[in-house]
């Protein structure tokens, strides 16, 4: 799992490429950091190199969103994959996300 | 290399000897037609040189008798009137003056007395005469004290023959000195007493011009001698009228003067003749012949050299034409030995080189796998494969092996042909074996082998290719097809084309992203491989033999080899003699497996550590093949394993305790179950609380979302704890 993480313009965006499984997700804790720490602008999650997630990795996502949720930011998904975005739908995860629409 | 130098050297040697003898033949012969044209030549020359002697002999001859019969003529004509005069002295001037005034060529006349017949002039002979170049006539008498006429040659003679006579010649010493003859006629009285003698004085500087002038050739020369052998005309002006013949030959005082001695004899007493002469080294050639009446002969000299020195000439260059036309033989015969040699050197060159690509072709054959069958102990594979190379090196290829119970096969083209494709095609093979060792997937496999392909593709080969994963378990046949024919699968139902996708051939670019398909083969079916060398294959009238000649030949139930035996014939027989461009290639998979197994098992023993977690998405994959399940199906599944894994690792086990955790997959026709089991404390992940995934950001709990996955995914799901382990189980229906 790699994390590119991205200043933009009032925004910071994150790369996600490759497998969020368990072990990832405990890697990539540290990772988002700064993501947390920026909850309070526009938080954009690249999910188009995503290939999978599990639970923790869904936390994670939690993690970011429950941060911009106290700090008065947002999270934006962008360009999931259809396998992974049933995992989101399926956990109620969709809902609590604002969703970028596909290019 | 020993062994070739010395067949050389004996070609070489039979070469030159050949070429020897051709240029002796070609010598010889031409040494015979010269000789044999040099002697008729000669001969037709020397014929031609003597008539042309002749001919100027008798010409000249013609001319002085001419003159010689006009003075004759005219002396003849005044006979009777020097007759008449005899009786009156005082006229017979008249008669001489005029002799000499009617006659051009005689210069001067007398009429001379017998001493005695007159008694009142005992001693008289008036003289007319001309002097050269002037018109008027003079008059001399001749009967003085320093001229004794009577004792004159031309007084006597005529007298003493009683007939007209030719003195011999004389130079004038009273003129000019002038060359003289001088004709004498006897005259008679009345009574026929010898009284007087008539005379005409012929100038003789016309004959010198006449006969000097005589150009047969440029170098011969003309003589004339009187009847004593006095030379009248000659090249050599000093001997005119000076010597003799006799006494020229004798101041000559050279050794042999005999045959021109008796050449003089023979011309002085009136013969004509020729005769070759060798005398001091040259020869000559002399024609002569008399003057009648005057007792002259005159000859021709002509040098041999200026007969013959023009055939000569000719044949010299002759000679040297033939010398050149020689050199030229043998520069030519040189110029074909050598190109021969090198023709030689050349086809043994291309000898090697064709035997070299033997080689590479068997080389490159004896990569492909050609024991059949292949896998006599194995039942449920029925295979045979055939290439027949073209004459030329091609770049067909096929290659199966079996792995994990995975028939791995392939077919390819590489574009072009000759050695580059066959390097290529080489390759292509050793690409194939190498990745597909590490790779289950045919689309993994194409695309590793076209960027190796595409990175070193400096030539711009590419390859048609064909490679499927064939599960000789269950039948199932994963596939990718990179431009190439597809292959025609044959069943129960009969012959269709296999179902491809339009992916690049291998080797065009790097990057290309190449896609897979699947499908199943039941018990008997079988999937023909081929390239276009087959439907391409040409009649003599360049017909191609097409799909549909080869879709009439493929039947459903026959043996592999068998079917290719059938194929190969129908082609043989279609192309007939025509030349065969291209490999013909085939591979005809059989699936035989009678008995697809209801389930099987799998299992996978792990640590209680999460960086183990990503070995499930491996064992996953592996099932989801085995089970043909989509990719969606295996990543859901996949999640799942990892959800009920996680627990144990994170529940069961103590931190810091070592345990391990057994994960079992059973693959059922329709379902598919995973057995989690730990020796850990006992812990019920059914037991946790549902979560609420209605719930918003501010409510939603961090936790409890692992099981809630699995109930989610799976359709069954069981928790136990026999014999001191946690038994987790999960079952999903497929199919």
């Amino acid at each position: 799992m790699e994390v590119k993480i991205f200043q933009e313009e009032g925004a910071m965006s994150a790369q996600l490429i490759g497998r969020l499984d368990t072990p990832a997700a405990m890697e990539v804790t540290r990772e988002v950091q700064p993501l947390i720490d920026n909850a309070d602008r526009t938080i954009i999650l690249d999910c188009s190199q995503m290939d999978y997630i599990s639970s923790s990795g869904l936390r994670i996502f939690l993690t970011i969103r429950k941060a911009a949720s106290a700090k008065g930011g947002k999270v934006v998904l962008r360009g999931m994959k259809e396998d992974i975005r049933k995992v989101f739908m399926m956990t109620g995860f969709l809902n609590l996300f604002e969703v970028e629409k596909a290019q | 290399m020993k062994i070739n130098e010395l067949k050389d050297k004996v070609f070489l040697h039979q070469s030159a000897r050949a070429g020897l003898m051709l240029v002796i033949v070609a010598v010889v012969t031409l040494e015979a037609t010269a000789l044999i044209q040099f002697y008729f030549s000669q001969k037709g020359i020397k014929a031609e040189a003597s008539m042309r002697a002749e001919s100027q002999l008798e010409a000249t001859r013609l001319k002085i008798m001419n003159v010689i019969d006009q003075a004759e003529s005219a002396v003849r004509n005044s006979e009777w009137i020097a007759q008449w005069c005899l009786d009156y002295p005082d006229s017979m001037v008249a008669v001489t003056r005029r002799i000499v005034r009617d006659n051009p060529v005689i210069v001067g006349s007398t009429l001379a007395l017998v001493p005695g017949y007159n008694p009142a002039r005992p001693l008289y002979a008036p003289f007319s005469y001309q002097i050269p170049g002037e018109k008027e006539i003079h008059y001399r008498q001749l009967a003085t004290q320093e001229y004794d006429y009577p004792s004159q040659e031309w007084f006597v003679k005529p007298l003493e023959l009683q007939a007209g006579y030719w003195s011999e010649p004389y130079v004038d010493e009273g003129g000019a000195d002038l060359l003289m003859t001088t004709y004498s006629l006897p005259v008679r009285d009345k009574n026929g007493r010898l009284a007087a003698v008539l005379t005409a004085d012929v100038s003789l500087d016309w004959l010198t011009d006449l006969v000097g002038n005589v150009e047969v050739y440029p170098t011969a020369f003309s003589m004339m001698i009187s009847r004593s052998g006095q030379i009248m005309v000659c090249p050599v002006e000093s001997l005119v009228m000076r010597k003799t013949v006799q006494e020229t030959l004798l101041d000559l005082n050279a050794s042999d003067t005999s045959k021109l001695g008796s050449i003089n004899r023979s011309m002085m007493s009136g013969e004509s003749g020729n005769v070759t002469l060798k005398y001091q080294k040259s020869t000559s050639y002399i024609f002569y012949a008399p003057v009648e009446r005057t007792g002259w002969s005159m000859s021709i000299v002509i040098p041999d050299e200026e007969i013959f020195g023009g055939i000569r000439r000719i044949g010299l260059i002759v000679k040297l034409l033939q010398l050149l036309g020689v050199l030229m033989l043998i520069l030519i015969l040189r110029s074909s030995i050598k190109s021969q040699l090198k023709y030689r050197e050349l086809s043994e060159r291309k000898e090697k080189m064709e035997s070299e690509l033997k080689i590479g072709r068997g080389i490159q054959m004896s990569m492909l796998p050609k024991i059949f069958p292949p896998f006599p102990e194995r039942k449920d594979i029925d295979m045979f494969a055939s290439i027949v190379p073209a004459k030329e090196v091609g770049g067909d290829l096929y290659d199966f092996y079996i792995r994990e119970n995975k028939l791995f096969f392939c077919i390819g083209d590489v574009s072009g042909k000759g050695v580059p494709a066959s390097l290529v095609m080489a390759v292509t093979r050793s690409l194939f074996r190498t990745v597909s060792a590490h790779e289950k997937s045919p689309q993994r496999i194409v695309t590793a082998m076209n960027e190796s392909m595409a990175d070193m593709n400096e030539s711009n080969m590419f390859v048609t290719f064909f490679t499927a994963v064939l599960d000789l378990g269950n039948g199932h046949m994963r596939y990718c097809n990179c431009g190439h024919n597809a292959p025609y699968v044959i069943s129960s139902e009969g012959v269709s084309a296999l179902d491809v996708m339009a992916n690049l051939p291998l080797g065009v670019m790097p990057g290309m992203s190449f896609q897979e398909q699947e499908t199943d083969l039941r018990c008997g079916d079988g999937l023909f491989l081929f390239t276009d060398g087959l439907t391409e294959a040409e009649n003599s009238d360049h017909e191609l033999f097409g799909e549909n000649r080869l879709l009439g030949q493929l039947h459903p139930g026959m043996v592999s080899q068998e079917q290719l035996r059938i194929v190969s014939e129908a082609i043989g027989s279609y192309v007939g003699t025509a030349p065969q461009s291209d490999d013909l290639t085939m591979l005809y998979v059989r699936y035989l497996n009678e008995t697809v197994p209801d389930n099987s098992e799998r299992h996978l023993i792990l640590h209680n550590d999460i960086q183990q977690i990503p070995q499930l998405a491996d064992f996953v994959e592996t099932i989801a093949e085995e089970a043909r399940l989509d990719q969606s199906l295996a990543m859901s599944l996949n999640l799942a394993l990892e959800e009920a894994v996680t627990n144990v690792i994170m529940y069961a086990y103590p931190e810091g305790s070592d345990g391990l955790v057994d994960v079992e997959a059973v693959i059922r026709k329709d379902s598919l179950e995973f057995i989690v089991s730990d020796s850990g404390q006992p812990f019920d992940p059914t037991r946790a609380p549902e979560v609420d995934v209605t719930l918003g950001v501010e409510e939603r709990a961090i936790g409890g979302l692992g099981i809630y996955l699995v109930r989610n995914i799976m359709d069954e799901v069981r928790y136990e704890r026999t014999e001191g382990k946690n038994v987790f189980s999960m079952i999903k229906f497929i199919g």
